[in-house]
């Protein structure tokens, strides 16, 4: 019995000592607030003091975080050649990685040190606004010439993504304005909204001020038969914008599109079979909306051709949006086990060449840092011949430019703001169909 | 004092009679393994129950609870009582319709399963069909094939420009035939190729009985001028009967919980539901788990009833055992070359498809064969080395270079064998043990906790380790996909061992317990040696389907993890040239393995499909 006690009380004693040893150690918050003062010379070396001979275990919505990852480490090396630590990537499925990171979070043990993720609606409302995920602004980044700090620091986005609207072009099929990938008896290919929820955050966007407008120009542009066929949802929106609260003075256009989109498009299961179809000779007059890059991966053939399709957004005359863009953002769990290593890693990935290299090399990814951007105005050229013109991607700046691509940009803020009334909504017309 | 020396008596007899009850090795194990089976099966189902209670950050049942609220019966109220006009709709969309097309689904394809297999089993076993060992080995296939590829091959076959959007199909293309959209989508398909997958369930365990089926019960009809159709209503299908009703269990819940199909073919059920609620309905999603856990103890107790109050057949006798064969005439060629007609549709165009797919330039990319350019064929697919290139690969090596494929096959056979190896022990066990105990109520009830994972769709059992896994801390690694693994697939062993064990004669082990044998010397040298080639199916059988389980692990992994995620995460990027060559990799393992155990044992997937 006395054995007992005595073990008993070793135990407590022991057991005491934790809280003792873990004051000691700074916690993510405090790590990631001087983290923001160094430069990556300073916080490589803090990683590999931290990491050296440990797996770094992150996870995202980009399988490339595993080259980049791998990168990182080589680089480490390079500084110093005893460094063993290594990085450990995984991409869950479907939604999974909110609940994974929060059940990471809540737990016992904690794994993940960083991730990449992307729906800025979720990462507002399930991330942001709980303090599970931490926000890390390098200093190299927000020092950087030219980076473009503004909408891209809150969280911090590692690139910005377009999807663009593209059509078949062997029919007689015409899409000249926005408007026209909603008429009638079209059904763009499109993955479906509650499968990948970026797509949902387009339509949600749809409603705010500047695309409402962009949706209205559109519309007036029109000609009048067209006109008088979108009419009739536009009028019976105007109630419906005033019912789900939305402040946009033009939001019954944007809730007009929505109605529209999601009673007409075909669902997909992604993008990459949405591009292959377009692509082919018998996909005639079939239009989409999906991710740019896809592009790059058409092999071309007797059945398929990067030119059977056309960048709806690269017509002269075009009028209205072009597609949407989304983020992925770099953000470090308020958990973190590696929080220096996970600083690190976003710095190189944000600040150097070749640290954004695995996304860089493809058309369609936009970094705000103009040191890690590639330029692909001339993907299309074979032997300084323009073959493709579909692959001459305009770049960022055209893109987003109300003169340009006019693309929908995604806003946590905003999608979160009309997520709840504005997506049981949708899902009612999904559900309908 | 008297009072106090009474209760030592009692307390005495207690413990003795304790003693005595654990001296016996199978009642120490029964209670282990009730207790170890329990918690396994009972706590991850609690998890999601708890789930539906839970307020989910950003999530619509967080709306409108109070600061520091944490359970809610918001989900429950909103799917079931909706107020307003709008909740009652989306109730329906997000819960009536896709419990209705899961229950159709499971229906239509417990009646194809049927169809195909019962007459299938019966043409093998009771007529003198032609091409019978070809037609028997070819009909197992599409089981074989991981579900959902039959679902693709679907798409690939009858999608067409006209009618469902998108680019033409194969059958477009080469003949210009399109097919209507309800048989390119929806109910109709999902259920066809759900029946076709599970055929074989009904072709083995209908079968099974057919071919031990003694001809003298048939022929008493014949003898009485009993009419042949006759005969076959009064006699022969009620012999068949309770392999129908195994058949019904088995593929109901394994069709309501099948995911893939429904989500390539565009169907809302239950399981597709699920996934997509996930994000911002969490908790009613959670409820549409329960009800499909519910639909698993529901069969559980039908199950149940209709094995005790199940008419007894004597189908093995000591007398003739041998099966009369029905004489077709010519049609037992016409049959023959019928058979041969669907089981190359079901069984061999699929990997023809699949092998031709690995070579195509683009993903359904024909051109080879509408423009004959033999040139539009390629080996990139296999044989791509260079990270860099960008033709058509979306930055992936090829799959004899794809260290991410390699990697996903490997954790897919470290995966399997473990859950083959606890699930076919633990299974051998709790056979063993229930064999001993055939009175006991504590050896039934192990023996229901043991079955009761098999009978839930395997979704929901995915979704209840899935949250079950996230609290402890384990997602996303192979400790939880083999707790998974093992726990759904224990009742292929259990059920295999107790079927084997209940052959054996008491009298064996006895011999040995008079001369002292000890238990584990009495298992190693005596039963299992016996039992050998059931013993080895119960370990062969979890191995096998855990090579191709989807569904049960999509939501515990990320995609690189296994194969079969990999596989779903190429189909769903429409890199089907990876997709196909994955899957003719593991067509080729599991007939390997299956030929393999085979020659060493005699025991095979086709003897013991279904538990």
């Amino acid at each position: 019995m006395k054995k007992l006690i005595a073990l008993l009380m070793a135990l407590i004693m022991t057991l005491s000592l934790c809280p003792v040893l873990a004051e000691g150690e700074m916690t993510v918050e405090e790590v990631i607030a001087l983290a923001q003062t160094m430069t990556n010379e300073e916080l490589y070396k803090k990683a590999i003091e931290e990491s050296n001979g440990q797996v770094l275990y992150g996870i995202g919505n980009s399988s490339r975080g595993k080259t980049a990852g791998a990168s990182f480490v080589a680089m480490l090396q390079g500084i110093d050649p005893s460094y063993t630590g290594t990085i450990d990537w995984s991409q869950p499925k479907n939604n999974s990685i909110f609940t994974t990171l929060n059940a990471d979070i809540k737990g016992a043990k904690h794994v993940y040190s960083m991730t990449l993720i992307q729906d800025g609606n979720q990462v507002k409302s399930k991330m942001i606004d709980t303090g599970n995920l931490l926000n890390f602004i390098p200093k190299e980044w927000v020092e950087g010439e030219g980076v473009a700090v503004e909408n891209n620091n809150n969280p911090l986005a590692l690139q910005t993504l377009n999807k663009v609207f593209m059509f078949n072009n062997l029919g007689e099929a015409e899409f000249t304005n926005c408007w026209d990938f909603v008429a009638e008896g079209v059904a763009p290919l499109y993955m479906g909204v509650n499968s990948e929820l970026v797509g949902k955050n387009f339509l949600y966007m749809l409603t705010h001020e500047t695309y409402a407008n962009y949706l209205k120009e559109a519309y007036d542009a029109l000609p009048e038969e067209k006109k008088a066929y979108f009419a009739p949802t536009v009028e019976e929106m105007a109630l419906e914008a005033e019912a789900l609260g939305l402040e946009a003075e033009n939001a019954a256009y944007g809730l007009a599109y929505i109605y529209l989109w999601c009673t007409a498009y075909n669902e997909q299961t992604d993008d990459g079979p949405i591009c292959n179809t377009l692509v082919t000779t018998s996909a005639v007059d079939q239009c989409g909306l999906l991710v740019y890059s896809k592009l790059r991966s058409v092999e071309e053939s007797a059945e398929s051709s990067v030119n059977n399709i056309t960048i709806a957004a690269y017509q002269d005359g075009y009028q209205g949006i072009g597609g949407y863009a989304y983020k992925h953002y770099l953000m470090i769990p308020k958990t973190s086990p590696l929080p220096w290593t996970a600083c690190a890693f976003i710095s190189y990935m944000v600040t150097t060449y070749d640290g954004f290299a695995a996304w860089g090399k493809d058309m369609g990814g936009y970094s705000a840092n103009p040191i890690c951007m590639w330029d692909h105005t001339q993907d299309g050229y074979v032997d300084g011949v323009n073959t493709y013109d579909a692959k001459n991607d305009r770049g960022y700046e055209w893109w987003i430019s109300a003169d340009g691509g006019r693309l929908v940009v995604e806003d946590p803020a905003y999608c979160a703001s009309v997520a709840f009334d504005l997506g049981d909504w949708i899902d009612m017309i999904v559900g309908s169909k | 004092m008297t009072a106090i020396a009474a209760k030592g008596t009692n307390w005495r007899k207690l413990f003795g009679r304790l003693r005595t009850y654990f001296s016996k090795p199978q009642n120490v194990i029964l209670l282990v393994l009730g207790i170890v089976l329990t918690v396994t099966t009972i706590a991850p189902m609690l998890t999601i129950v708890n789930d539906t209670f839970a307020v989910h950050e950003g999530s619509v049942d967080a709306r409108d609870v109070e600061e520091g609220q944490i359970y809610t019966t918001f989900n429950w109220v909103n799917l079931f009582a909706p107020a307003t006009k709008t909740q009652k709709r989306l109730a329906d969309i997000n819960l009536w319709t896709p419990l209705k097309n899961s229950v159709l689904l499971s229906i239509f394809s417990c009646i194809g399963a049927i169809l195909f297999g019962g007459v299938f089993a019966y043409l093998v076993t009771r007529t003198n069909m032609k091409c019978k060992k070809y037609l028997s080995a070819i009909f197992i296939f599409p089981y074989i094939m991981p579900q959902w590829t039959m679902a693709v091959v679907w798409q690939n076959l009858f999608n067409s420009n006209a009618v469902t959007g998108g680019s033409d199909g194969l059958l477009a293309t080469l003949f210009g035939l399109r097919m209507p959209l309800w048989w390119c989508q929806g109910l109709f398909p999902s259920a066809m190729v759900l029946s076709l997958h599970y055929a074989a369930f009904a072709y083995i365990l209908i079968g099974g009985i057919f071919r031990n089926m003694d001809a003298n019960l048939e022929e008493a009809a014949t003898i009485l001028n009993t009419p042949r159709w006759k005969t076959f209503l009064k006699v022969t299908i009620p012999l068949v009967k309770p392999a129908i009703l195994s058949t019904i269990l088995l593929v109901f819940s394994s069709a309501m919980g099948s995911y893939p199909i429904p989500h390539y073919l565009n169907l809302s059920t239950l399981s597709t539901k699920y996934v997509e609620l996930n994000a911002s309905r969490a908790g009613q999603a959670s409820i549409l788990a329960v009800i499909m856990m519910l639909f698993g103890i529901l069969i559980l107790i039908v199950n149940q009833k209709t094995t005790s109050g199940r008419k007894s057949f004597t189908t093995v006798t000591g007398k003739s055992g041998q099966s009369s064969v029905v004489n077709l005439g010519i049609g037992k060629y016409i049959l023959a070359a019928f058979f041969i007609f669907f089981t190359l549709c079901t069984g061999i165009l699929p990997i023809i498809m699949f092998a031709v797919e690995t070579f195509l330039p683009n993903p359904g990319d024909y051109s080879f064969i509408t423009s004959g350019i033999s040139g539009n064929m390629t080996l990139k697919w296999w044989i791509n080395s260079d990270p860099l290139a960008e033709n058509g690969m979306y930055g992936q090596l090829g799959i004899l270079f794809n260290s991410t494929i390699w990697n996903a096959f490997l954790g897919t056979l470290i995966v399997s064998a473990c859950c083959a190896l606890a699930a076919g022990t633990i299974g051998l066990l709790v056979g063993y043990c229930v064999s001993k105990n055939r009175r006991s109520k504590w050896a039934a009830y192990v023996n229901n906790m043991a079955f009761l994972p098999y009978l839930m769709p395997a979704l929901a059992v995915g979704v209840a380790f899935f949250i079950f896994g996230s609290s402890m801390g384990i997602f996303n690694t192979f400790l939880l996909l083999i707790l998974a693994g093992t726990v759904k697939y224990i009742p292929f062993a259990s059920r295999s061992a107790l079927n084997s064990m209940l052959q054996l004669s008491g009298e064996i082990e006895e011999a040995a317990i008079i001369q002292d044998i000890p238990w584990w010397k009495r298992m190693t040298r005596i039963i299992i040696p016996i039992q050998k080639s059931s013993i080895i199916s119960g370990y062969l059988l979890p191995f096998m389907t855990c090579l191709r389980e989807l569904t049960l692990f999509m939501l515990l992994c990320s995609q690189t993890r296994i194969i079969t995620t990999m596989l779903d995460y190429f189909d769903e990027m429409g890199l089907y040239a990876f997709s196909s060559g994955i899957n003719l990799l593991l067509i080729l393992v599991i007939l390997l393995c299956n030929f393999v155990v085979n020659k060493l044992t005699g025991a095979s997937i086709d003897s013991g499909i279904g538990g």
